[in-house]
């Protein structure tokens, strides 16, 4: 069996690991946040390995400071620290600059769940969606998280890459079922219904559409993957004729892949009807795991399934 | 033997610091006609940390190379003050790295040269003007010299204004903690900011403490004299240190056109009509003065 089925954040870093071990300009940043395998950075290779402490501020400018003189940076912190915290430093030192460094978030949406909207990471796509030279990544599952951590070759200028602490079951089976540099996946094809689908909602798309084809509703469902730059025409080539598209993350509804769809789609002549499926515009209070969250906010399978029935039967 | 040696070098220091001062004295009057030019710039800022910035760059302190900027193991200077681009740019010229008469187009109209330096301008390693960013960047070049082994100093230059941003002091405890031997952090303490003086609304003294409590060595210099600011500089080049450094550089915001000095409205202003004038004739007279 495979490390990455061992979850989203661990494959992702085990296989930066064992990419370390080979490259010694892989250097990990975090900001006293931790990984299980972190642990075999600290010990077999210290010097690839920093603990700026509680200064996500910091993090970012001794990212930007390193990848001058060529290494390969990743920076780590849960979602909001990594991408609100820093902002301004991301900004400038690494949008500005266009610099190499990946800043790697973890817990996207409601994943923190428990520890309250401090945590969440709900507005993180609608940040780093804003910033010229900003690359977004926000895998599926573990291969794809496994995947992206040995993609560094090519890159140019700074990316996010969005991440669960789990994110499983799989959706891939195989690397070769997606195309990292085409932006998204087709992983099922309608002409009735599309749900473009970014990060674990993937998966629940993917039971949504279970669901409702028990129910003689016809839906596709696509990975949106790669939120920015968007395969804006390869995305329009795919949906374009479905008679009607949704829009599925975990993130607030302001900002995120359905306010950068509606950009999309906006600018065509005739288009699918369209529906937004997010979390609404407001801190969440209460608490509850992950599911109980998910259901608070009508994101569980069974919500998401009724709620596109009703809206169909409306349009 | 040792004494006419002794007084050999101090006339040798002497001449060259004669030189500096018109070399800082003819800067000031090239940053004057860029910002009167574009009526844009910050004239006083860029008064304040002149002879800091003539030291680094023609007091042989900097290895930096104008016809080839990139040069992997030049010295990196960083001016996280970056509202003091117009000193910068005006020395970067003068030394060669991209033509003089780009700085007639300062802050105008489709030229490259803003109120702030960006990184794409050659001789400049960082995009500043947001304050409180360079010292982290400075330490992660200072950080990837050591880990690859490189010879090269980073030099850092704040505005002690700058030093009210937390994220100066994040760096700070951090280049202690890796001990960035090779990293020098000067603080251009001028006591103005943008709009006021600091110790009547948010006091950074004692500046050298704060800097000695987060590990750093540190030692305060009159910033204005090239006789100190050399000394201080060069001690540094031949020491072998196990801690970065500061340099707490007190300086005379405006310095050199005495309606300027001292006066936080000047800030972001550039003069006109009879002040112009005066500040022209102010630095006129020097230039005489030091012949």
């Amino acid at each position: 069996m495979s490390h990455w089925t061992a979850g989203m954040r661990d494959s992702f870093f085990q296989s930066l690991y064992e990419e370390a071990k080979k490259n010694r300009n892989i250097i990990l940043i975090t900001s006293d946040t931790g990984a299980i395998c972190h642990d075999e950075f600290k010990e077999k290779i210290p010097y690839q390995y920093i603990n700026v402490g509680i200064a996500e501020q910091n993090m970012i400018g001794i990212a930007s400071g390193l990848a001058q003189t060529g290494k390969i940076v990743y920076v780590y912190a849960i979602v909001p620290f990594a991408t609100m915290r820093c902002y301004e430093q991301i900004r400038v030192d690494l949008c500005c600059m266009n610099l190499p460094v990946s800043i790697v978030g973890i817990g996207a949406g409601l994943d923190y769940s428990t520890l309250g909207a401090t945590h969440h990471g709900t507005e993180d796509i609608a940040l780093m969606r804003s910033l010229p030279n900003m690359e977004i990544y926000s895998p599926a599952d573990g291969l794809m998280a496994d995947l992206l951590a040995r993609q560094y070759d090519n890159q140019s200028g700074p990316r996010y890459i969005r991440l669960d602490r789990e994110g499983l079951p799989l959706v891939y089976e195989e690397e070769s079922e997606f195309d990292l540099s085409r932006g998204f996946s087709v992983l099922s094809k309608s002409k009735q219904l599309y749900i473009v689908a970014t990060g674990r909602m993937v998966y629940s798309a993917l039971q949504v559409a279970k669901k409702l084809s028990s129910q003689s509703i016809e839906v596709g469902v696509i990975d949106l993957f790669r939120i920015k730059p968007m395969n804006k025409e390869g995305l329009w080539g795919v949906v374009k004729d479905a008679k009607c598209l949704v829009t599925l993350e975990e993130h607030f509804v302001t900002g995120g892949i359905g306010t950068a769809i509606s950009e999309l789609i906006a600018v065509q002549k005739k288009t699918p009807s369209f529906k937004v499926i997010g979390i609404p515009d407001q801190f969440c209070e209460i608490y509850g795991d992950r599911n109980d969250l998910q259901k608070l906010y009508n994101l569980d399978v069974s919500s998401i399934s009724k709620s596109i029935k009703i809206w169909l039967k409306n349009i | 033997m040792a004494e006419e040696k002794t007084i050999k070098d101090k006339n040798i220091l002497n001449e060259e610091i004669k030189s500096l001062k018109g070399k800082a004295n003819r800067l000031r009057k090239k940053v004057l006609e860029m910002a009167v030019n574009a009526g844009a710039g910050h004239v006083a800022p860029s008064f304040s940390c002149m002879e800091i910035l003539v030291s680094l760059y023609y007091g042989g302190i900097l290895r930096v190379n104008g016809k080839d900027h990139n040069w992997p193991d030049r010295d990196r200077f960083i001016l996280s003050k970056g509202h003091a681009a117009p000193a910068l740019y005006a020395i970067l010229a003068d030394l060669g790295f991209f033509p003089k008469s780009d700085l007639d187009g300062f802050a105008k109209n489709g030229n490259r040269l803003g109120c702030h330096p960006e990184n794409s301008t050659p001789g400049v390693e960082a995009f500043t003007g947001s304050l409180g960013h360079g010292l982290s960047i400075g330490a992660g070049l200072a950080l990837g010299a050591k880990l690859d082994k490189k010879g090269y100093s980073t030099v850092v230059l704040m505005g002690d204004g700058e030093c009210h941003e937390g994220s100066v002091w994040e760096a700070a405890m951090f280049a202690a903690q890796y001990k960035l031997n090779n990293l020098i952090a000067i603080v251009d303490h001028n006591g103005l900011s943008a709009t006021g003086i600091l110790e009547q609304y948010l006091s950074v003294s004692p500046l050298q403490n704060k800097w000695e409590a987060f590990g750093w060595d540190a030692i305060s210099v009159q910033g204005h004299s090239f006789a100190e600011l050399l000394h201080v500089l060069r001690v540094n080049a031949k020491q072998k240190r196990s801690k970065p450094l500061a340099i707490i550089a007190l300086t005379t915001k405006g310095k050199g056109v005495s309606f300027m000095e001292n006066s936080p409205i000047w800030h972001y202003r550039v003069p006109i009509g009879e002040q112009l004038d005066i500040a022209r004739r102010e630095l006129n007279q020097e230039s005489e003065d030091l012949q």
